[in-house]
């Protein structure tokens, strides 16, 4: 990703801790898509998502010297986004829910590029079938399926072992097969589905 | 061992996708999907299931979130240079002279107070932000809105921009449109920062619009620009909140160095001349206009 000139990741948070009071933004700009969708698609709320995602980066501006360096740096930030995230999403179910929040939240969603009306439709459907998940299976299929990390980093973005991931990965795709089915093109949806999801707690 | 076993449910199949089944379990699986088209189906839809979220495109951070923590960034950066000023020395009373006395660890190319004050005087800015904002949004620093925001440097800043940011149609800048990209990408903000201009107009008071106006249409062969310093990029960010930042040039205002914003909404473009001093946390406007856009509207 960096070329040459780039400094890497960790020499910027280097020259932060030293005082460059441009090394902290430079780096977070390098990262901000991945941090965003990571914090969109885990609480499913712009709004919320920029709140965490403000939260998380002033804790990294905050911590960044106890950056050790036992992982990377895009671990190190990606699991504060998380956190932050999740932190939010406890704080949400302990008010109230909100009735307002969903039908604007997708609209946010769908118009913030807008799109074509195809991948709108399939990131719709998507979207809602997230919000499906409990919030740990959620993180964890947003991080392997959608974004890409292996299981290995994903279990050390969100401190736990590979082996929970995987079987967080599992239940979450397991869930969801039932609700996205019909966006796979050739097959027909309902027909070989049997949706069994008795087991499938948090 | 050929079909007897009963059909696999989904969550078994993900199960064993995932790889934690595995022996002599794993090995039944693996025998029961040879034979039966039904429990194949579901497997093949599994992992369809998989390629169509890695093909949902990552959506982009909006405009407006990245310039409200573009803001909130710049507060934290003003209060830690505070910090550090407050160490390293204290008198500095007059303003008027200043020693370089080196603070920072050598090599750094990071902005120091000290020079900006020194650069200052030569580059005032002008900020224009397009409509929608009477003057009253101007003093951000007396919003009583707060928010959860976790920097308290950002008290001030920080909280009215998001305040902004929810209130003003969430998520799109609300001239955003619906193309997105190079148009409608804030001509001075780039993925590093702010690009300021550096005139030489001496703008005053009376028909403020017409020169701000003047400013605007100056072919951009005829520039020559910098980046914005942190401090300026804080003040700007903080004065134009989720608006298309239009122009940031340094101007004499009456005779005194100012920065000159323009930021447009709609068929508005409204307009700040900052003082030197302005940053994210102090948001010092010398005076302000709105004019109408002489690109998109009548």
């Amino acid at each position: 990703m960096p070329d040459e000139a780039a400094p890497a990741d960790h020499e910027l948070l280097r020259r932060h801790v030293a005082g460059d009071a441009d090394a902290f933004g430079e780096l977070f700009r390098r990262h901000r898509d991945r941090l965003w969708a990571v914090a969109l698609r885990t609480l499913c709320d712009p709004d919320e998502a920029a709140d965490a995602l403000q939260d998380a980066m002033v804790s990294a501006f905050r911590r960044a010297a106890d950056f050790r360096g036992e992982s990377a740096v895009t671990t190190w930030l990606h699991r504060i986004v998380v956190n932050a995230s999740l932190d939010r999403l406890r704080r949400r179910a302990a008010r109230p829910a909100l009735s307002t929040g969903d039908e604007q939240a997708f609209e946010a969603l769908v118009a913030q590029d807008g799109d074509p009306a195809r991948t709108s439709d399939t990131r719709l459907d998507v979207d809602a079938a997230l919000r499906l998940l409990p919030p740990q299976q959620r993180a964890v299929l947003v991080l392997v399926d959608m974004l890409g990390f292996s299981v290995a980093d994903t279990a050390a973005i969100l401190d736990t072992s590979p082996g929970t991931v995987k079987s967080r990965c599992a239940r979450a795709r397991a869930r969801l097969l039932p609700h996205l089915a019909h966006l796979q093109g050739n097959r027909s949806p309902g027909q070989s589905v049997s949706p069994a999801q008795g087991g499938d707690t948090a | 061992m050929r079909g007897q076993m009963t059909h696999l449910d989904t969550d078994v199949l993900a199960e064993f996708r995932a790889g934690l089944i595995t022996g002599r379990r794993g090995a039944r699986i693996t025998a029961h999907l040879g034979g039966c088209e039904r429990c194949t189906a579901l497997d093949e839809q599994l992992a369809g299931l998989r390629s169509l979220l890695a093909s949902v495109p990552a959506p982009a951070m909006p405009d407006s979130v990245a310039q409200r923590l573009e803001v909130v960034l710049a507060a934290e950066v003003a209060q830690r240079d505070a910090v550090q000023e407050n160490r390293a020395e204290r008198a500095d009373g007059d303003g008027t002279r200043e020693s370089p006395a080196p603070r920072r660890p050598g090599g750094n190319r990071g902005f120091r107070p000290l020079t900006l004050r020194v650069l200052a005087p030569v580059a005032a800015v002008v900020v224009l932000a397009a409509g929608g904002y009477g003057l009253s949004r101007v003093n951000l620093g007396s919003s009583t809105e707060s928010s959860t925001s976790a920097g308290s440097a950002a008290q001030g800043a920080a909280p009215t921009a998001a305040a902004r940011a929810k209130s003003g149609g969430s998520v799109n800048a609300p001239n955003a449109g619906p193309t997105r990209g190079a148009l409608s990408r804030p001509q001075g903000i780039t993925a590093a920062g702010i690009t300021v201009v550096t005139g030489h107009a001496n703008l005053s008071h009376a028909d403020l619009g017409q020169q701000v106006r003047a400013e605007l249409n100056m072919p951009a062969s005829a520039r020559t620009t910098r980046a914005a310093t942190s401090t300026e990029r804080g003040c700007v960010l903080g004065l134009i909140g989720h608006h298309q930042l239009e122009l940031v040039e340094s101007v004499l205002f009456e005779g005194s160095p100012a920065t000159l914003v323009v930021a447009r909404s709609g068929a508005r473009d409204m307009a700040w001349l900052a003082a030197p001093e302005c940053s994210a946390t102090h948001r010092h406007v010398l005076d302000t206009t709105s004019l109408s856009s002489g690109i998109s509207g009548p």
